[in-house]
């Protein structure tokens, strides 16, 4: 039984493919257990990124740099009082929070960071994606109807209209993507590892291909994107000034901080389908221009020195903190969390363990190029106007995704023409 | 519209242009936030805050008891209290009042002394726990509110 254990770790497959319970169960855990430590680091990041674009220095005084303070941040919600409004709709003033986190962590189980490192692989892949994140909307509606409140339902209204109209642009967009994959031998496929793998095969990254198709229909996405997991410029249901918090209203304490997880969880969710779809997912860059044993290995090793560099960072910002007593504790802090990440980079260099996770490690960093895009344009924009965001919705990005569609198909058809002809 | 800007329209130059202005302020040298007590803002010596009467290096006040700064103050909040010495027959100064509660630091006092012994020192750390507190008496005022060091 052992034996069969760890025969998956030979194989390249998903353990959903492989059929091996204990597997699925360990990268249920690793996967939402990493999505919530990316949570919490997104947390900080954002905050951090904010400030210095606002010519700020951000948390400092929890830990080194404010590195705990997300964890503060949690413990304090957590301990807060656990409020809920006396007229409102109890089980369903429960339940919306849990359904807007519950629906953003089912889509990271088709999500695939390396060939073999999904929780399954379906043939629907992007199509479950996208219903199961949509289905967030339910639980922001059933959050401002319970509260009983007139900032909720209104904050309410406003994101379940934004988020539907702006899914269908989103649709749009994946469908110009999708329609790429069937240029490869074999077909169109909805599947998420195949959309990759078939990227691999055409040996380009959907965003680049029919070009400017492709970059085109990842910039709808991106910004469909944003409107749909309702962030700035169009976070209009949380607009502070006219709505108080939007359907969060009257959430606190521990409730809100689940609302919080869903938001960034659904994020980091999104992102993940922009990178799968466009940026390549897992392949790292140039998998077939640089191809060949020594360029395998140049790129493999990128990972371990990545976080080599940063633990480097780490200690010369620790040389360079102030010596004295008070803050004493923090600058150790920070040398110790250099060495966590030097150890970090140590271990990403061994052979197998380089060989297996460096997948991971592009996806995530592609994602990251994501999550960063969010941070920067939450700090530049101003929040729009509901008609303008409605605008933008039904009259610039859906006749543009509706286009991009006909086009690809245009430009698909032709080329297959052409395909035919010189054979 | 001209093609222009259209074009402008089309190819997001405005955002972009707003994206680069944010991406260019993280750079770390443009920090303008003071850890404060850490790190304390250097202050000019010209800064008026808090009031001093200077001593000469005998230990001796060097005020004259002439009464000029409680004359020159808008708010009438300097008290200047004096006896005439009989021998040298100089005035004498025994006790000098000075409110801080209504001061609004103009520094026409400090202007006004002759001997320069009024002085606005640059202390900025006004913070008191009551209004009392803010009246100075000749003892604080020439050797300065003694300060409690709390531990961490």
């Amino acid at each position: 039984m052992i034996q069969s254990f760890l025969q998956y770790l030979h194989s390249n497959v998903t353990p959903g493919e492989a059929g091996s319970l204990p597997w699925i169960v360990i990268y249920v855990l690793f996967v939402f257990g990493g999505v919530s430590v990316g949570v919490i680091f997104m947390n900080w990041f954002e905050r951090k990124v904010m400030a210095h674009m606002q010519v700020r220095l951000g948390p400092m005084r929890v830990g080194p740099h404010g590195l705990l303070q997300p964890i503060a941040d949690a413990l304090k919600l957590i301990i807060k009082e656990d409020l809920m409004p006396e007229n409102a709709d109890k089980l369903v003033f429960w339940f919306a929070p849990v359904c807007v986190v519950m629906t953003a962590f089912c889509s990271f189980i088709v999500v695939p960071f390396g060939r073999s490192h999904a929780i399954t692989d379906m043939n629907i892949g992007v199509l479950f994606m996208l219903g199961v994140s949509s289905l967030g909307v339910l639980g922001v509606i059933m959050a401002g109807w319970a509260s009983n409140s007139h900032y909720s339902l209104m904050g309410s209204l406003r994101s379940g209209a934004q988020m539907v109209s702006y899914e269908t642009a989103m649709c749009m967009a994946v469908v110009s993507a999708v329609m790429m994959t069937s240029m490869a031998a074999g077909g169109g496929t909805l599947s998420m590892i195949q959309i990759v793998q078939s990227q691999q095969q055409q040996h380009v990254w959907f965003a680049f291909s029919f070009f400017p198709v492709g970059l085109i229909a990842m910039l709808v996405f991106t910004v469909a994107m944003v409107a749909e997991t309702n962030r700035a410029p169009f976070d209009l249901p949380e607009a502070e000034s006219e709505l108080v918090a939007g359907f969060m209203t009257e959430y606190s304490g521990f409730r809100w901080s689940l609302f919080f997880l869903g938001e960034y969880t659904s994020m980091m969710a999104v992102s993940s389908v922009a990178t799968t779809l466009w940026l390549g997912g897992w392949l790292r860059p140039f998998p077939n221009l640089l191809s060949g044993a020594t360029w395998n290995t140049a790129f493999s090793l990128i990972p371990g020195l990545t976080f080599m560099a940063l633990g480097g960072l780490c200690f010369y910002s620790y040389t360079r903190m102030s010596k004295l007593s008070n803050t004493r504790v923090q600058s150790l802090g920070m040398a110790g969390f250099g060495a966590f990440l030097a150890f970090l980079g140590l271990v990403l260099l061994l052979p197998p363990v380089r060989s297996r996770v460096q997948d991971v490690f592009w996806f995530i960093s592609k994602v990251a190029f994501f999550m960063y895009l969010y941070v920067w344009a939450r700090t530049t924009f101003p929040r729009y106007r509901f008609d303008q965001l409605m605008r933008i919705g039904w009259k610039v990005l859906l006749p543009i995704s509706i286009g991009l569609v006909v086009v690809t198909a245009l430009i698909g058809v032709r080329q297959e023409l052409f395909a035919l002809v010189w054979r | 519209m001209s093609a222009v800007e259209l074009l402008k329209k089309i190819f997001l130059v405005d955002l972009i242009k707003g994206l680069s202005i944010t991406f260019r302020h993280q750079h770390p040298k443009d920090l303008v936030t003071e850890q404060y007590p850490l790190q304390r803002p250097e202050v000019a010596d010209r800064f008026r805050g808090h009031p001093q009467l200077k001593k000469d290096e005998n230990g001796k006040t060097l005020c004259t008891a002439c009464g000029a700064c409680a004359l020159a103050c808008p708010e009438k909040l300097i008290k200047v209290g004096s006896i005439r010495d009989p021998e040298t027959k100089k005035k004498v100064l025994t006790d000098f009042d000075f409110d801080m509660g209504r001061c609004m630091f103009c520094g026409l006092c400090e202007e006004a002394c002759p001997s320069d012994c009024l002085d606005l020192t640059p202390g900025y750390e006004l913070a008191l726990y009551t209004r009392e507190g803010a009246e100075l008496n000749r003892e604080q005022l020439e050797n300065g509110i003694p300060k409690k060091v709390y531990e961490r």
